[in-house]
């Protein structure tokens, strides 16, 4: 429960900033990788920081997972620090590319519809696919904008629960 | 689409994390290209590991590997 309002203002932020991409005219701050990218590496940090203060040089064991024969230990943990390493990345480019994609597809579709209405009658009958994909792509770009920020909530939890037990 | 986003940047953030690391330091110590060559693999490796730990197949982390 420590770290409930990190976690917390963590997915309201990202909550708010991606559903606010649905409204027309208005900017989705969560589709620069900057942003993500401060927000990963703010857990990362949290994780790192926490991990030492917490369990001193013991968070070391987080590399080192148990039962493996001492000869190919150093390959694993080579292995394990670069996995580690590479979490505030995958964190980071999970949202952005989602909330990219999905905000890239929306107006793309919503820009066919306004060059079919360039074509007179024929172009409004033919406006009509585009329209109601766009409507449909609206509603899965609200389940996507909920889910991804629920999926890097999540994920900041489980880091966070390496920092407290680390070694498992 | 969630799930097919989060296996992929688990294993490109692998893959990007090695070559970073090996460049790094190829052009400190000077042993291009041997740094790139072993910390991609080793990065490789960590994806696929991160991969796995995504998907759930070695889910426990006591039992991993």
């Amino acid at each position: 429960m420590k770290f409930f309002p990190l976690v917390f203002s963590l997915f309201m932020f990202i909550l708010v900033s991606n559903m606010i991409g649905i409204i027309p005219y208005t900017f989705t701050v969560s589709s620069h990788l900057i942003v993500t990218a401060a927000l990963a590496l703010l857990v990362f940090f949290t994780v790192l920081v926490y991990g030492f203060y917490k369990n001193g040089l013991k968070f070391f064991k987080l590399f080192v997972p148990s039962g493996i024969p001492i000869y190919i230990l150093p390959l694993i943990v080579f292995i394990e620090v670069l996995s580690f390493l590479s979490r505030p990345i995958s964190h980071s480019v999970r949202l952005f590319a989602n909330m990219l994609a999905g905000h890239i597809t929306l107006k793309v579709f919503a820009s066919f519809v306004s060059m079919l209405g360039a074509f007179g009658a024929v172009g409004w009958a033919g406006a009509i696919l585009p329209l109601g994909l766009t409507v449909a792509l609206t509603a899965l770009e609200l389940l996507v904008a909920f889910l991804q920020a629920y999926v890097f909530t999540i994920l900041t939890c489980i880091y966070l629960n390496d920092a407290i037990h680390p070694g498992h | 689409m969630a799930r097919g986003f989060r296996l992929s940047s688990e294993l490109v953030a692998g893959v990007l994390v090695g070559c970073v690391i090996g460049w790094a330091l190829d052009r400190w110590l000077g042993i291009s290209p041997w740094g790139l060559i072993v910390f991609l693999l080793l990065g490789f490796a960590a994806g696929v590991l991160n991969v796995m730990r995504a998907a759930g197949v070695v889910s426990k982390p006591d039992g991993r590997i």
